[in-house]
């Protein structure tokens, strides 16, 4: 693709003798953009991180920088800044040293770097700051000095290693706003790890779901939501209710000894399937008129919903998010739209899962 | 309200009768405690009569006739007079406030507390000074009043030739200062002392100082392999007890039969060295010695330092180009000594005072002509060369008292100036 920035080709990442970080990986990332790599902690999703940086080389594989092989160019070489987890400020600088102090080492001229920094500090809200110490900032600003030093030096990408999690909650959403709107402004390539799925949906074109080396799935957010591919990804982004089932044919499904209309299509008949169900897409409603019955065992509230924990005749948990409250030992009925059932089969790939999807629904989606 | 707008005058009275502890409290119908007080403080002026008077009288003449009056026993005595009179104003100040408060209850109408209450509080309250006062009493006669007996002492004219009992011991004011500043001898020895225990304290500290960072960081690279066995090889000088080090180095340096003339130097062809005769080898000797003592201190400490720094500051810096040297100056370096900085003063104290490794070495010597001290004598061993050798007390008195002037000032402000004292959480 003529607008990929970085591209690697079967990167392999493997210490010793031991599994390797990263196995066979392959994808290409396209210019201003913002990306996230999201993935439990070991996943590597860092390990990707550190190849794109220049930390760490691949043990095989090409990766692909404007189309040039960059395997062995130099961490300073590469025209990618990286915004550490713990900032790596330096302590003993104030925030303009800090901020300047990649073009220090580059031996530019006083007045120059004077007006990159400041620039720079305006970029991320921090004008007038220059000479306050690290220690008198607070962990967002902080935050905001480490990506001011990323971006002064104009790189083309920019690494961003999970950088919220040092936060609390409302600076860390708030941040999400300001990271994103960064990027708009800059339109620079953006490239965010966290482990932290609501991030990543609330902040990313795109998202990369990494597990035990492999990307599971690549996909906007809605893809990757609406329609996960195997059980990680179901389970690793958002609350998710899976049974295991079987597909009777396309379009009919078998769970919990009953049949269900739905919309996903392109299977054997008689197929064994996992079906994901959300937890928001579950209604509560009279047993007579819910197509499953099921028990309440337990309710907690969150704020803007119920989380009422339920459980079928078989034993599987329902999870349920409602506004209505729901009495603990009680039976209710769930209800629920033939759209909000997805149906996943096992051990696919990401292109056969792509391509059965694109010939067996019509653009109308799942779930809302 | 303001004072004195009571109907009644309870404070007032209660201040002046206490003029005789005990009375106010009385006054109050608080028996028990003014009986007490009045006990205390009779039985304070009994016992400690004859001590005051003489004490006292004892330390404003320092004796008036030789062989009766022992002039130092009596400098003596007069300060533990003067101890005794601080304990007994305090107690005084006490039972004046004590009276004047309860007084000042009794005019806002409020009730005074009963002997229950005064026994729960001065349990309560009094606990941690009750606690404190045995360390305290210790601290009063162990540390406070031998600073006492050498800040006097540094008044007097107490020498070999002012003697008790044969002679008697006098005040003189000021004169052991000035002397030390006007007669010659006395000038020029001071002034090379000083210059030699400052050049002493700066060189031979910044060598180890330098040594233990410069190894620290080497050792800590990467690369280096077998780290642990070259960490405890280079703190082993610093297991040995430095006397023994100190005194094995003094052979070694010997000057006719020590190894470092007759083996090391004599396998280069090199004539062999006056390192104990002459002052300016001696002094070489004295700072290589010190560094091989000093390094392994700053070595383990560094080491703690370096392995805390986080590695992605280095990260940081190679993506933006940094060199290694570039790293080492801008990163490293800072950090260590933010780290460390209050820890290599003390480092510079101790070698100021490192009475140690100068007397053990070579005494202080070799001898100067014209001059009470050695060629390698700093002040806390000159100092100690004049009191054990030369029997001129006061002079060294002075002279210590001079030497706590630039230790204290030169810590308070430095202590003041690190950074390492403002801020706790660098890294």
């Amino acid at each position: 693709m003529a607008n990929a920035i970085i591209e690697f080709k079967s990167v392999t990442k493997q210490y010793d003798n031991d599994p390797p970080v990263l196995d066979d990986v392959s994808f290409e990332i396209e210019r201003g953009k913002f990306y996230t790599l999201l993935g439990p902690s070991g996943c590597g999703k860092t390990t990707i991180l550190r190849l794109i940086a220049g930390f760490t080389e691949a043990s095989d594989g090409e990766i692909y920088f404007n189309n040039k092989i960059t395997n062995h160019v130099p961490a300073n070489k590469r025209q990618v800044n990286t915004v550490f987890q713990d900032y790596a400020l330096f302590p003993h600088l104030n925030v303009f040293e800090n901020v300047a102090f990649g073009l220090r080492i580059k031996k530019m001229k006083n007045a120059e770097i004077e007006q990159k920094v400041k620039e720079a500090l305006s970029f991320v809200n921090l004008e007038g700051y220059e000479n306050r110490e690290i220690r008198e900032m607070s962990g967002g600003q902080r935050q905001r000095v480490a990506i001011a030093r990323a971006i002064v030096n104009e790189p083309e990408v920019i690494l961003l290693d999970e950088p919220l999690s040092a936060l609390d909650l409302k600076l860390r959403t708030e941040m999400q706003y300001e990271l994103r709107e960064l990027q708009r402004r800059l339109g620079i390539t953006f490239i965010f790890v966290t482990h932290d799925q609501e991030e990543a949906l609330a902040m990313s074109d795109e998202i990369f779901v990494i597990n035990k080396g492999k990307i599971q799935q690549s996909g906007t957010p809605t893809d990757i939501y609406d329609e996960p591919i195997n059980r990680f990804v179901a389970d690793f982004i958002g609350e998710s209710n899976i049974v295991t089932g079987k597909m009777v044919q396309d379009q009919l499904v078998e769970m919990v000894g009953k049949r269900f209309e739905c919309v996903d299509g392109g299977f054997q008949s008689n197929e064994p399937v996992e079906i994901v169900i959300r937890p928001e897409d579950l209604e509560i409603t009279t047993v007579e008129r819910g197509k499953l019955q099921v028990k309440v065992d337990s309710q907690l509230f969150r704020g803007v919903h119920y989380e009422i924990s339920s459980y079928d005749q078989d034993g599987n948990e329902w999870l349920v998010h409602s506004t209505k409250k729901a009495v603990v030992g009680e039976e209710i009925g769930l209800y629920f739209d033939p759209e909000a059932i997805h149906v996943m089969r096992f051990n696919e790939t990401e292109e056969e899962f792509d391509k059965r999807l694109e010939a067996y629904t019509d653009g109308s989606g799942h779930g809302k | 309200m303001s004072k004195g707008s009571y109907p009644t005058k309870h404070q007032r009275n209660a201040l002046i009768l206490s003029i005789i502890p005990g009375l106010g409290q009385l006054y109050h119908k608080q028996y028990l405690k003014g009986i007490s007080f009045l006990v205390l403080a009779a039985s304070f002026f009994i016992v400690f009569r004859d001590l005051l008077n003489m004490g006292l009288w004892g330390l404003i003449t320092l004796g008036e006739k030789p062989f009766r009056d022992h002039s130092v026993f009596l400098l003596v005595e007069g300060i533990l007079a003067l101890i005794v009179v601080v304990f007994g104003l305090g107690f005084y100040l006490f039972n004046l406030r004590d009276a004047y408060k309860n007084g000042q209850k009794r005019d806002e109408g409020e009730r005074l507390s009963n002997i229950k209450e005064q026994y729960r509080n001065l349990i309560d309250n009094g606990f941690p000074y009750l606690i404190m006062s045995p360390g305290f009493l210790l601290l009063v006669f162990v540390v406070i009043f031998p600073i006492l007996f050498v800040v006097l002492l540094a008044f007097t004219n107490y020498d070999l030739y002012h003697s008790p009992p044969a002679k008697l011991v006098d005040w003189v004011g000021f004169k052991n200062f000035l002397d030390i500043f006007k007669i010659d001898i006395w000038r020029q020895t001071f002034f090379s002392v000083l210059g030699w225990t400052l050049v002493w304290t700066f060189v031979a500290t910044t060598f180890q100082v330098a040594l233990g960072v410069f190894l620290a960081i080497i050792v800590n690279q990467k690369d280096v392999k077998g780290k642990a066995i070259i960490r405890t090889v280079f703190i082993l000088p610093w297991a040995v007890p430095a006397f023994v080090s100190i005194l094995v180095f003094a052979g070694m340096f010997n000057e006719t039969f020590g190894t470092i003339n007759k083996d090391i130097i004599a396998f280069f062809g090199i004539e062999p060295i006056k390192w104990m005769t002459e002052p300016l080898y001696t002094r070489i000797a004295l700072i290589m010695i010190q560094s091989w003592l000093g390094f392994p201190f700053i070595f383990a400490m560094t080491t703690g330092v370096l392995q805390s720094i986080p590695e992605e500051l280095y990260e940081a810096a190679t993506v933006d180009g940094a060199s290694s040297f570039q790293k080492f100056k801008n990163i490293t370096l800072p950090l260590v000594l933010f780290a460390t900085a209050p820890i290599l003063i003390t480092q510079y104290t101790f070698n100021f005072n490192n009475f140690n490794l100068i007397y053990l070495f070579n005494g202080g010597g070799p001898a100067l002509p014209g001059s009470n001290a050695g060629g390698t004598d700093i002040l806390i061993s000159w100092i100690y060369r004049l009191t054990m050798t030369s029997a001129q007390y006061s002079k060294a008195a002075a002279i210590t008292m001079l030497l706590s002037l630039i230790v204290i000032s030169v810590a308070l402000w430095q202590f003041k100036r690190t950074k390492s004292f403002q801020e706790e959480d660098m890294m």
